[in-house]
């Protein structure tokens, strides 16, 4: 998947209401909690076959922190 | 010969908490995106005098309205919520149902797992003929070790007891179970103080985590991202495991029935292991996660849920704090 179809799906997937870009900051997004953490540990692992920790998400930032840890190979 | 389980009854705590009571307490939460992706409507908790060898007691009592008490020669309690550090509380429970005093009496503890090592030590006593009839507990009331502040954790877990009756039988109805342990993985889940490493501390600090929860080291903390992903990533594969085991492919279990921790969380396994949605049990919207209770509770409602009831093999996996996992093969041909 591109990286367009990446951030809109992990929106659906989180129920986010507001647009995502890559400089979104996760933390900073009103409904982000643990269960959005949650929720993208399992899509990540479904899409892209890496487990993220829970520590790796503590660490990750903007969307684009995210696209970078997930690895900018695996998107077409 | 074998061992079967035969009978199952199990409580709530006294006190029914709802969503709605709970954004009434936390008004800037979605208690309905909660209650959509974790798929919990009402917990019970226990009153203040209230404990989990009380529950386990009720739950208990209900069962001997079926089955003669004195047949009992094996208690196998399971809890994190002991009456006292010592002595054991299956000792205690002996007293309380007035129970012969000829028999074998043990806690052990362990949390989400505890339901099917519990069944696997009976079925263990049972075939190497320590024991005839069995009778596995587990009782927990985890709201008790909750900061009132701890939204996450209020809303996810309830309090309740369970008893089942293992008995010998002529047809073996219990086959392979399988174990895991990862005590790596011990801190994901924890209460730090009040035992034996770590004194309870009065002065024990607040400590924010997650999206404004307060816990202190006094309280359960438990990481759910990390035990989500941990959850994820074994127990699919030792599923696999289990099934080969017990020489089974996925499609010839009649229902799998896993811990109810989170309903978001079994649907990712369900689809990981490429299980349909009516093969595979997810029901925890009244009573929420009650901890080694939750695969007996769904055990007895599916068994009640299928008329007529034909025989049906249903593998049951637990996982949680320790880190620990475990599960089994079982059969049942009654309403349990």
């Amino acid at each position: 998947m591109t990286k367009q179809e990446f951030v809109e799906k992990l929106r659906e997937e989180l129920e986010f209401e507001i647009i995502l870009t890559p400089d979104t900051v996760l933390k900073d997004v009103e409904t982000w909690d643990s269960m959005g953490a949650m929720i993208l540990i399992g899509f990540v692992s479904d899409n892209f076959g890496i487990n993220l920790t829970g520590e790796e998400v503590k660490r990750i930032t903007t969307i684009q922190s995210l696209i970078d840890k997930i690895g900018d190979d695996k998107f077409s | 010969m074998g061992a079967k389980l035969v009978a199952i009854e199990y409580v709530f705590g006294s006190n029914m908490i709802t969503n709605a009571d709970l954004s009434k307490e936390f008004p800037d939460y979605d208690f309905d995106n909660f209650e959509n992706k974790v798929g919990i409507k009402r917990r019970y908790v226990v009153k203040e005098n209230e404990t989990a060898l009380d529950l386990a007691i009720k739950a208990c009592e209900l069962l001997f309205n079926r089955v003669d008490k004195s047949t009992i020669d094996y208690i196998i309690y399971c809890t994190q919520s002991p009456e006292y550090i010592l002595p054991t509380t299956a000792c205690l429970l002996q007293n309380r149902l007035a129970l012969k005093t000829n028999i074998g009496a043990f806690d052990f503890n362990l949390g989400c797992s505890g339901y099917t090592y519990g069944l696997a030590m009976a079925k263990s006593l049972i075939n190497s003929k320590q024991a005839t009839n069995v009778l596995l507990v587990t009782a927990e009331t985890y709201s008790k070790y909750l900061n009132p502040k701890d939204r996450s954790n209020r809303a996810i877990f309830g309090d309740a007891a369970s008893c089942s009756l293992i008995t010998a039988s002529e047809v073996d109805a219990m086959h392979e179970f399988a174990f895991g342990t990862d005590g790596s993985g011990y801190d994901k889940l924890i209460i730090n103080n009040g035992a034996a490493r770590n004194k309870y501390d009065l002065l024990a600090e607040n400590i924010e985590y997650g999206t404004g929860n307060i816990y202190t080291k006094n309280e359960l903390y438990m990481n759910g991202p990390e035990v989500f992903n941990f959850t994820s990533s074994v127990i699919p594969g030792f599923v696999r495991d289990l099934l080969a085991q017990n020489d089974l492919n996925i499609e010839n279990i009649d229902q799998y029935i896993f811990h109810q921790a989170n309903a978001f969380m079994l649907n990712f396994m369900r689809k990981r292991l490429k299980i349909s949605e009516d093969k595979f049990f997810i029901d925890l919207a009244d009573g929420g996660n009650t901890v080694s209770n939750t695969i007996p509770i769904a055990l007895k409602q599916y068994s009640f849920r299928l008329n007529p009831l034909k025989e049906q093999k249903i593998l049951l996996v637990g996982f949680g704090v320790g880190l620990s996992w475990s599960g089994g093969m079982i059969t049942i041909d009654n309403n349990l």
